[in-house]
């Protein structure tokens, strides 16, 4: 069958085209005076028709030229045949361009005589590529192209990997849609902008842009330029980004910490014992909460407890568990603490053990009469604390009876809770309540880092936001 | 303060490690006296034992420390005197008044080393303890249990001097026994450390006298032979268990007792002036010191009499002080 008409070309194709999908391919064969073009087309996985075609093949190169030197019937089908190299089960187009031309027109008949299947147009001056390009161009979406986001859980904070619609089944180039987005500070590539088209429940990476972008609210517009291409207006300094799927999804965090609550730092310190041990102690802690309270840390509340010995020496006064304020700012907690440096250690008392169980004790009737939050106790001293009753260390029992264990078991299991521990004594050295006080890990005095002991609790100012993707507010 | 003059009398010579508690027992004894409304009264036979005693006892009940480590050989001697009136125990058999029973009680404090580890060291002084224990016809021997979780050294102490004081009396032409004819009184000390207590009440040994005010525990004296059997085995050296066999090799067994002692008894709470298994411990270490103590609260000695009065019942009988033969 031979058809003539651009419109009817153009249309025959479009439809070949959009009838694409899977395996299935389109071979369009141009024959002009200039030689064979073959371009073979198909969708890829994301459902964009795509185009191959090489330059046109002389006559020359196929069976020299048919007109000075006309060839074997035969042998000249062969040769263009296999110089077509039309793929198996792919439908044909074979389009004359020179018609006019009767070596053209010669090699038009062998194709046909050799695949009558083929749907065969003659039209003179066909340029197939121009026609191509253009139908590629202006076909409308066969699968719908979404933004990839994330949306944070608004209770537990944990980061879900979503798309947000940009241009649904239909859409054609120039279609434009208005997005906005909030971006923090991306990774080490920036922030990703990731087109997926949807087939069925599986996206396909279409395409990845990154920018650098200062942490904010965006507002941009995303233009569909042609199918497998979109186009992001409004966000400076995008650059091409070639990691696949699974490189992206690597770079999401688990939870995005970026609004933190304020943490609560209660130091409960010992101040009885030796006066240089004391001075040392409450050093750490001027130097915990000034470090921890500084940079561009969220805010910080601060807890003061002071505890020393008891005395079980009737003609003496006990002195009780101190607490110079609860849930103060750092400037506040480090004005009470002059006080105590000025004061110094208290009396000594009973050299064995510290009231420990004393401090537990007043520390968990605070933290129960208050909504349960981020919070570290940092326990700084060196004796044990007394048993509630008669004990093999031979220990006498806290007169109030506190029993330390329970309520530090109390204390461990409140949520958000955190342990740290300064002691005197090397771990390997203190008594072995010191590791629990401490959390599993007690620091000696002496060798303290304080910069790393917040690191470790989870006090230092957090890490910019390695947020990879742009964020959607879910409501 | 009593005139050494007169008939002689029978005496008890306290012995016991370095720092088992004699003097501490010595002054708890006096408290203890007064206490319960004993019969027996102790009185200083000197004017240094009169002092002595008066000190101690006057800062034992203050609860301010305990007596002063000994650094040399002290000598003290004191008289318990009984009530001449008195029908009930051993004048029961006495059908007329009689003049009131004395018994000499003799300290010969040394230092460290004098019976045992260092027999050369202390070479007069040890002649001096012998001849008061050879002296004597009753002993009251002090076991602290502590030193021997700690040291272990209750049987090279005992066994030192045991052999010397056998040497001389069961070795001499004039004794025909086959034991020490003294009357022995085997005190375990420290009864309200923690050790000691916990031990008696996994054995089960704890009892209450339901006529105590205070609810203390108490060992029965025929069961304290269990609790030192107990507490030789665990000591630090092993070698305690031989301790018993020692004293059944050396004396008569019917003139052995035990007795579970503590010389400030258990810590009272001043709420409840009840005992409280929960917290009783009456010493505290002295603070910023660790390493000496004094006395947390009232003092209520435990068993501190008892042994004295057993000695001087048995005592009382007994010909006087004409040498321990027979």
């Amino acid at each position: 069958m031979t058809e003539s008409g651009e419109d009817l070309l153009t249309k025959a194709l479009a439809e070949a085209i959009a009838q694409l999908s899977g395996p299935r391919r389109l071979t369009v064969v141009e024959v002009t005076v200039s030689g064979i073009t073959t371009f073979g087309l198909r969708r890829d996985e994301t459902g964009t028709p795509r185009c191959r075609f090489g330059p046109p093949v002389p006559w020359t190169d196929l069976a020299g030229d048919p007109a000075t030197d006309p060839p074997e019937e035969a042998t000249e089908e062969q040769v263009l045949l296999a110089a077509v190299g039309v793929p198996p089960g792919s439908e044909v187009f074979l389009v004359c361009g020179s018609p006019d031309d009767p070596p053209t027109a010669q090699v038009m008949e062998w194709l046909r005589a050799a695949r009558p299947e083929a749907t065969a147009f003659t039209r003179p001056g066909a340029r197939v590529e121009t026609l191509l390009r253009e139908i590629l161009l202006h076909e409308p979406l066969c699968r719908s192209y979404d933004l990839v986001v994330l949306k944070r859980h608004p209770e537990t904070g944990r980061l879900e990997l979503s798309s947000h619609p940009l241009f649904l089944v239909g859409a054609r180039r120039g279609d434009t849609l208005r997005v906005q987005v909030r971006c923090d500070h991306g990774d080490e590539y920036g922030t990703a902008f990731a087109v997926v088209a949807w087939q069925g429940p599986r996206p396909r990476l279409l395409s990845v842009q990154t920018a650098r972008l200062t942490p904010g609210r965006y507002d941009f517009t995303a233009e569909l330029e042609r199918p497998g291409r979109v186009r992001f207006v409004g966000l400076p300094g995008l650059v091409r980004d070639d990691r696949d799927w699974a490189e992206l999804i690597a770079a999401v965090p688990a939870v995005l910490g970026g609004e933190v609550e304020p943490a609560h730092l209660i130091c409960a310190v010992e101040v009885s014992g030796a006066a240089k041990q004391v001075d040392e102690r409450l050093i750490r802690v001027r130097q915990m909460i000034t470090v921890m309270s500084g940079g561009t840390t969220p805010e910080l509340v601060v807890s003061l407890v002071a505890y020393g010995a008891h005395s079980y020496d009737r003609r003496a006064t006990q002195e009780p568990v101190e607490v110079a304020g609860w849930l103060m700012s750092p400037e506040q907690a480090l004005h009470s603490l002059t006080d105590w440096e000025r004061r110094g250690a208290t009396t000594p008392g009973y050299p064995y053990a510290a009231q420990v169980e004393d401090m537990l004790a007043e520390v968990a009737d605070r933290l129960g009469k208050t909504e349960p939050r981020r919070t570290v106790l940092l326990t700084v001293g060196d004796r044990p604390p007394h048993p509630p009753r008669v004990h093999r260390s031979e220990i006498l029992p806290c007169p109030d009876r506190h029993d330390w264990e329970l309520l530090l078991a109390w204390i461990e299991r409140r949520a958000g809770m955190t342990l740290g521990a300064i002691c005197d004594r090397p771990p390997e050295q203190a008594d072995p309540i010191w590791q629990r006080l401490g959390g599993g890990a007690p620091i000696q005095l002496e060798v303290a880092d304080v910069r790393r002991l917040g690191d470790d609790l989870g006090l230092s100012p957090p890490k910019a936001q390695r947020i990879p993707f742009p964020l959607i507010e879910t409501p | 303060m009593v005139s050494d003059a007169g008939p002689a009398r029978p005496n008890i010579a306290m012995w016991g490690a370095p720092t088992s508690g004699k003097t501490t027992l010595l002054a708890a004894l006096s408290i203890a006296l007064l206490q319960r409304r004993s019969p027996w009264r102790i009185v200083g036979a000197d004017d240094a034992s009169t002092a002595f005693l008066k000190d101690k006892a006057a800062a034992l009940s203050r609860g301010k420390e305990f007596p002063r480590a000994t650094q040399a050989m002290d000598r003290y001697r004191w008289v318990l005197i009984g009530e001449g009136e008195q029908r009930d125990g051993l004048l029961r058999r006495r059908p007329k008044p009689t003049p009131a029973p004395r018994i000499g009680l003799n300290l010969l404090d040394p230092p460290g080393g004098v019976y045992g580890d260092e027999p050369d060291k202390f070479g007069t002084d040890q002649q001096e303890l012998l001849d008061n224990l050879v002296g004597s016809k009753g002993i009251v021997f002090l076991f602290d249990p502590l030193r021997e979780f700690e040291r272990g050294d209750a049987f090279d102490y005992l066994y030192g001097a045991l052999t010397q004081l056998a040497g001389r009396m069961l070795g001499s032409d004039g004794y025909t026994g086959d034991r020490l004819p003294h009357h022995l009184a085997v005190c375990i000390t420290k009864f309200d450390e923690y050790r000691v207590l916990e031990t008696a009440k996994e054995l089960k040994l704890l009892v209450t006298d339901p006529e105590d005010p205070y609810g203390f525990p108490r060992i029965d004296d025929d069961d304290a032979v269990e609790l030192f059997k107990w507490l030789c085995r665990i000591s630090a050296s092993g070698s305690a268990e031989m301790v018993l066999n020692a004293l059944d090799q050396f004396f008569r067994r019917d003139r052995i007792k035990f007795f579970v002692t503590s010389s400030i008894g258990f810590y009272l709470d001043p709420r409840t002036n009840f005992f409280n298994p929960d917290d009783y411990q009456n010493l505290i270490p002295k603070p910023a010191e660790g390493v000496s103590f004094h006395i947390r609260g009232p003092v209520h000695p435990i068993n501190v009499m008892e042994p004295i009065v057993w000695l001087g019942e048995r005592l009382a009988g007994e010909p006087p002080n004409e040498g321990p033969g027979r």
